[in-house]
């Protein structure tokens, strides 16, 4: 690419061109003021050349064109450095009106990312960057230290209108209106001189000016003296298309007056002037100049002789005192020189010329450590290698070389530094570094705030056309320029750049950067008075749970403080703050199904559901019931929509959350609601269903509808409250429908520190519903937070008077229903259902006013009761109250309940209530009330039986009761022991008051008693009925207290409650005669209780069901016969006879057989399997030792203790048959004669015979055989006969 | 020497999942800004640098005035992209090896 057709060659090729000196008398600019200009600005359009076409011959001997061609044209008194004050206000009102241009966009939408991208170069940056980059560079210009802004030509204008105009141009020259650039010998005064007289036509006909021409030729000589006529439009109407003045005038004066005295010919004859000026004197003169320079160059520094000089000479004066700024170089001054040649040549476009020299001059300002004119040369050096096209390193090089030192120089330095990073930055850029031009941006940013900022927001867009963009630079620059923009009091300028930066940086997890940028682009909106702009950013930083609590709490006053200048405190808004937790909406709303209890609410559906089932009617003839009477139309909407009545509150639960770490107070939290009223519906719900709340602006109308909304339709609750920092708070509210309709739940609102309101849609967020009922399908979220509002329709309320949170087990209450209709219709069929019958029962209505516990008093003392069972299982658990039960009207409606904390632990006791509604006009035929209570059962009395059978008497078992107190505060009474059986009948050993001093159980104490578990007599065994029937059994075991008081168990409630546990553990349903239940009452005995449980007269009842008579096998046997037998051994041995009775306890016909041992046969069997015996079945004649310590050893060593006789013959044997084989027929009784011979006196334990035996099963109680052994071996049962010589 | 550093993990996609403002000198208000701004203007450059090299750690490759931004490019195949790093523990940790090393 060729250089000059860069931005930068193009800079260059403008900025750097020779410059012309105008000194004029007054008249000439009076002249041109006719026309809004100066001398000046008039000829400026004029001054480039875009094919000047010029030959140019330099140093070398071949000539070349130029084309291109600039002269810059200057008063003399401008030729001067200018006031950097000045010029930095100049700087600060461009950037002010482009600040105000921009304050249109300050309120549009923010910028995207993606357009930035898109979008050119010159579309992206601001346009008046050039403007601002051109101005700087040139309040650099002038200066001393280079030559290329020291006039070549000084152009002396006087006007015809002056008098005595020859003198007047010798007069302009000398004086003191030269620049001290000439004056003080840094430049040479002896410049090109060229003398141009201006006739104003206006003032009357050329003549007079061409007279005087004449004479300034004469004098002057006639190249350098010219005529300019002007003004020829007599009456100032010319009207120039695109005006080219315009682009010249800074100030901000109208531009269309502008040359409207000028018409085409006065065009003409300045353009032919400036080509003239241009192509026969100023470029001429340079070429000479040129010339003759470089000659001098060549004869004193070119040449090696003439370089060791040098190198020499100034070696020599390197000690020179003002070494800071090296010496002072006038122009005369062979370093001087040099320089003007280098520029001179650069001017020219003989750029290897200019190098050349720079190069050479380079050295010696180096040498010199003239470091200002060294940094300049290098400076130019950089721009001629780039002209070039040459060593792209060597450019830079040169550029950062000039850029540094410039820097080293100090204050003044800066400026300079400025421009040649302005440069160099441009030349990075024609080169596509972008990045390392954003570099150079930023070390020329400066101290100065507004300079820094423009140099940082350059920088900024550079790392935006870096490829790839780096937009994360690119953000972060716009805000350090931002900042420094709003140090100048740019605030337009910062906001914009701000808002850029949003674009980048927006959606960052970066929570200090959101902060920072949102924060205070709201304070300068807020500043600047556009309070909706500020509210929008202010609102994004307020749940900024990460800063500190300070921070926080500025952050919430500024936005509070800027919503309340903005005047829009009533306005609603979608605020951060508080965070509404979406996923905790729950929407409980009531159809058919009513709740009793915000608990029951919360319980899973098919929890009820399982319960409604049985009491519910079909959901298909429940819904052909309304379908007949309801139009179609209605009927399809209600199919897909939730059903609400009039008058029955929605309840939607939704959770707040504070971020912060301060508290905020809220007021006025409250749902949105929609409702529009039946026949209009169908137009509402076209308008609002589709594409509502997507843009702020349907948010803001709608938020404002529901501000105002007609609350005639539906009541809202007001909810007020404080959230704590980092708090969260579940918040219940409702909206109560008041006309028939559809509503739509919309979302909740909240006024934040009573100021500001805000609210939250739901429509957005995902509704987690949990009333699904009989939607399989939902469509959307938003359906589910619609409601059909129907007619109002009986509602029960209901509840269960008194029940405690806390029971112990066992505990027996009186509880009563209470059901209130506030409706006046009435309704009918109540029906309920309660899921742990275990725990809560019906009772009946005779109970209401009984008199508990005393009721359960045992009237029919004496009389033999039977325990009336179960028979029906269906429905058991669903209780139908009486036909004419009818609620209404403002008299509750009462119904006793009975409580039986059945087990210890947590329940849930579920209740569901059925009624049907009597008006057949309804919408529903029927609802339901579902109640939940939570219970906690508390342990109390661990009771635990257990029966083992008599040895000595057949159908006699000994019950072991243990009873513990596991409460630790209560005590209790024990007042009855009741079993329940086909044929059992519970006895005491003995008497109570002999036995039992004190029935009372203290908390943590336990006690255990023995009883007689016996088979009932049968009285009147020929009835078949009565062994079917389950007969109670009592017995009292306190003898204080309750008086002699006895409880009946088989009235209703304790009764009730038995047949459930019976069904609770029951594996059986039919009487089972091996088994026993028993049922132990108690009651506590002092009355200071623990809060929150029960107190109030109450009765405990335990029960124990199935409790299985038969231990291990089904056989049972006694011995019986002597125990102490006298005889003389002298005669005979002694026979002896046993009685051996059997019973059969099974219910099929089992074998048993007897087999005898001898001790000499039992001795070899238990050697050979002695681990598997008993230790207490030690057989035959062996010594009985009293001392059990001895025994105990003999067990440990395993070495049988026999007696020595044990070698000899068995002191007895059996006699009779060794083994007796006999079938016992179900539950009967067998007596087997045994004997044996005794040989000699001693006592003789009798266990040594086993009885085997097996049950015969026949095939249907094949279960029996599953659950117990259907045969076995049972050793022989311990039995002492003595026998003693008879004297 | 008063000494001011801020210690950031960041994950995929920009996200930080770890901030600690470390260092002796007095914590000034505006640092943690700061300092976010200057570590996220940073990732464009170890965007660029990554690939680039085959080295971890990549020392001082950003600076802002006085601020040196060194890096460290590890991978965690264990790490649930998006969560953050909450444990008390390892902020223990970190400020304890600060005290010990700035």
């Amino acid at each position: 690419m060729d250089p000059a057709r860069t931005p930068l060659g193009r800079m260059l090729l403008d900025e750097i061109t020779p410059v012309v000196m105008v000194i004029r008398t007054p008249l000439v600019e009076e002249a041109c003021r006719k026309n809004g200009l100066s001398f000046v600005e008039m000829l400026s359009p004029f001054c480039s050349f875009s094919n000047i076409d010029v030959p140019v011959r330099t140093a070398s001997d071949q000539p070349y064109r130029i084309q291109k061609f600039k002269l810059r044209l200057f008063y003399a008194s401008d030729v001067r450095q200018p006031d950097l004050q000045v010029a930095n206000e100049r700087l600060k009102e461009v950037i002010t009106q482009a600040g105000e241009k921009d304050l249109s966009n300050l309120s549009s939408d923010l910028p995207q990312v993606d357009e930035l991208l898109s979008s050119s170069e010159s579309e992206i940056l601001p346009s008046w960057f050039d403007f601002f980059n051109k101005q700087l560079i040139r309040t650099m210009s002038f200066s001393d230290h280079e030559a290329f802004d020291h006039p070549v030509a000084c152009l002396l204008v006087v006007s015809s209108k002056d008098e005595q105009p020859i003198n007047r141009f010798v007069d302009l020259y000398h004086g003191d209106q030269l620049p001290s650039l000439l004056n003080d010998g840094a430049m040479d005064p002896k410049i090109l001189k060229l003398h141009l007289l201006v006739h104003d036509n206006q003032d009357g006909a050329p003549e007079k000016a061409s007279k005087f021409l004449n004479e300034m030729r004469s004098t002057f000589g006639s190249n350098s003296s010219q005529l300019l006529c002007i003004n020829s439009s007599q009456g100032g109407l010319v009207e120039h298309l695109q005006n080219p003045w315009a682009p010249f005038k800074t100030d901000a004066s109208p531009t269309e007056r502008l040359g409207c005295f000028l018409n085409i010919d006065d065009f003409n004859e300045i353009k032919n002037l400036m080509q003239d000026l241009a192509s026969k004197h100023v470029i001429p003169y340079m070429e000479e100049k040129v010339r003759v320079l470089n000659q001098q160059v060549s004869a004193t520094r070119k040449g090696f002789r003439n370089q060791i000089k040098n190198l020499w000479w100034r070696k020599g004066k390197e000690d020179t005192p003002d070494a800071s700024n090296g010496p002072v170089y006038t122009y005369s001054s062979i370093e001087s020189q040099i320089r003007v040649l280098g520029d001179y040549a650069f001017m020219l476009r003989d750029y290897e010329l200019a190098l050349s020299n720079y190069r050479l001059i380079s050295t010696d300002y180096k040498l010199d450590k003239a470091w200002k004119r060294y940094a300049g040369v290098q400076e130019m050096m950089g721009l001629t290698y780039f002209m070039l096209d040459q060593s792209r390193k060597e450019a830079e090089y040169c550029m950062e070389n000039a850029f540094n030192t410039y820097l080293k120089t100090g204050p003044t330095g800066h400026q300079n530094a400025t421009r040649s990073g302005l440069w160099w930055v441009e030349m990075l850029k024609t080169r596509d570094q972008y990045k390392e031009a954003a570099g150079v941006y930023f070390r020329i940013s400066g101290e100065e705030p507004l300079h820094s900022a423009v140099m940082l927001e350059q920088a900024s867009y550079c790392y935006l056309l870096s490829k790839p963009p780096m937009l994360r630079k690119f953000g972060f620059h716009l805000i350090l320029s931002g900042n420094q923009y709003k140090k100048s009091d740019q605030i337009k300028h910062a906001i914009r750049t701000y808002r850029r930066a949003i674009s980048v940086l927006k959606g960052t997890t970066w929570s200090y950067i959101q902060d920072h940028v949102h924060f205070h682009i709201g304070q300068w909106y807020s500043f600047l008075g556009l309070y909706d702009s500020a509210v929008s950013h202010l609102m994004e930083i307020l749940s900024c749970g990460h800063q500190s609590k300070t921070t926080q709490e500025f952050f919430l006053k500024t936005f509070l403080q800027t919503v309340q200048k903005s005047g829009k405190a009533c306005e609603v808004m979608r605020l951060p703050l508080p965070v509404i937790n979406s996923s905790s909406l729950k929407v409980v709303f009531e159809d058919h199904r009513t709740y009793a209890s915000s608990a029951a609410a919360g319980v899973r559906e098919n929890i009820w559901h399982s319960l409604e089932e049985e009491i519910v009617p079909s959901l298909h003839t429940a819904r052909t019931n309304w379908l007949d009477e309801q139009s179609n139309f209605i009927s399809k909407r209600i199919k897909d929509s939730n059903i609400c009545i009039v008058g029955e509150a929605i309840k939607v639960a939704i959770e707040f959350q504070n971020p912060l770490q301060i508290s905020i107070p809220l007021s006025d939290v409250s749902l949105m609601c929609e409702l529009y009223v039946r026949s209009d519906d169908a137009d509402s719900e076209a308008n609002s269903s589709t594409a509502e709340l997507q843009n702020d602006e349907t948010t803001k109308s709608i938020a404002d509808r529901f501000m105002n909304s007609d609350v005639s339709s539906f009541t809202l609750s007001n909810v007020e409250f404080t959230l704590e920092g980092g708090g969260r708070k579940m918040v219940q509210l409702t909206v109560t429908p008041r006309v028939e309709g559809t509503l739509k739940i919309v979302g909740v609102k909240w006024k934040l520190s009573s100021s500001v309101v805000g609210f939250h849609n739901f429509v957005t967020s995902s509704v987690k519903k949990i009333q699904k009922g009989r939607k399989k399908n939902k469509p959307s979220p938003a359906d589910n937070l619609k409601f059909v509002v129907v007619k109002p329709v009986p509602r029960l309320e209901g509840f269960i008077q008194s029940l405690p949170e806390k029971v112990y087990a066992g505990e027996l209450q009186q509880l009563t229903l209470e059901l209130n209709n506030k409706s006046d219709l009435s309704v009918k069929n109540l029906k309920m259902n309660i899921s742990h019958p275990r725990f809560l029962n019906i009772g009946n209505q005779r109970n209401l006013n009984m008199d508990y516990p005393a009721c359960f008093e045992k009237k029919t003392n004496g009389v033999e009761q039977t325990f009336p069972e179960q028979t029906s299982n269906v429905l058991q658990n669903v209780f139908l109250f009486p036909e004419e039960t009818v609620v209404q009207g403002d008299t509750s409606f009462l119904w006793p309940l009975w409580l039986h904390a059945a087990v210890p632990g947590k329940v849930s006791l579920y209740i569901i209530l059925y009624y049907e509604i009597e008006n057949p006009e309804s919408f529903m035929k029927y609802r339901t009330l579902r109640m939940l209570y939570n219970l906690e059962v508390l342990p109390s009395l661990d009771v635990s039986f257990q029966i083992s059978a008599c040895p000595s008497t057949l159908e006699e078992f000994l019950v072991r009761m243990d009873v513990a107190n596991k409460t630790s505060s209560k005590n209790f009474q024990i007042d009855q022991l009741s079993s329940i059986g086909y044929q059992w009948e519970i006895s005491l050993l003995q008497p109570t008051d002999s036995l039992y001093s004190s029935p009372t159980l203290m908390s943590g104490q336990a006690f255990s008693c023995y009883l007689m578990l016996k088979k009932r007599k049968r009285l009147d065994s020929s009835e078949g009925n009565g062994s079917r029937s389950l007969a109670v059994s009592d017995i009292q075991l306190s003898t204080e207290g309750a008086g002699g008081m006895m409880y009946d168990i088989s009235l209703s409630p304790v009764k009730d409650f038995h047949n459930v546990e019976r069904l609770q553990h029951g594996d059986s349903q039919e009487g089972d005669s091996k088994t026993v239940d028993f049922v132990l009452l108690s009651r506590p005995l002092n009355r200071e209780t623990d809060a929150g449980v029960s107190d109030g007269p109450s009765l405990f009842s335990h029960h124990e069901c199935h409790c299985s008579v038969i231990s291990t096998s089904p056989i049972s046997w006694i011995v019986e016969g002597p125990r102490l037998i006298h005889h003389d051994f002298s005669t005979s041995f002694c026979e002896v006879t046993l009685k051996m009775t059997l019973y059969n306890s099974a219910d099929a016909a089992a074998s048993v057989r007897i087999n005898t041992m001898d001790s000499s046969q039992n001795v070899g069997a238990q050697s050979s399997d002695a681990s598997t015996l008993a230790s207490g079945n030690q057989a035959g004649w062996y010594y009985v030792s009293l001392d059990s310590e001895l025994k105990v050893t003999s067990d440990v060593s395993g070495i049988r203790m026999k007696p020595p006789s044990s070698d000899n013959v068995s002191p007895f044997v059996w006699t009779g048959s060794s083994s007796t084989k006999v079938r016992l027929p179900p539950l009967s009784t067998l007596a087997i004669p045994l004997q044996i011979s005794v040989f000699s006196p001693g006592t003789y334990d009798l266990s040594n015979y086993t009885l085997q035996w097996s049950v015969v099963l026949s095939d249907n109680q094949g279960n029996y055989r599953e659950t117990r052994p259907s045969s076995g071996t049972c050793q022989g049962y311990s039995y002492y006969l003595t026998v003693l010589q008879s004297t | 020497m008063a000494t001011t550093a801020c210690f950031i993990i960041v994950s995929r996609n920009d996200i930080p999942i770890y901030e600690a403002e470390v260092g002796s000198a007095v914590k000034r208000e505006d640092a943690a800004h700061l300092h976010q701004f200057i570590l996220h203007a940073a990732q464009d450059i170890v965007q660029d640098l990554a690939w680039t090299t085959s080295a971890m750690f990549l020392k001082a490759i950003d600076r802002f005035n006085d601020l040196v931004v060194s890096v460290y490019i590890i991978l965690n195949p264990l790490y649930l992209p998006g969560s953050r790093i909450a444990s008390s523990h390892f902020d223990t940790k970190v400020r304890a090896l600060a005290r010990k090393y700035l």
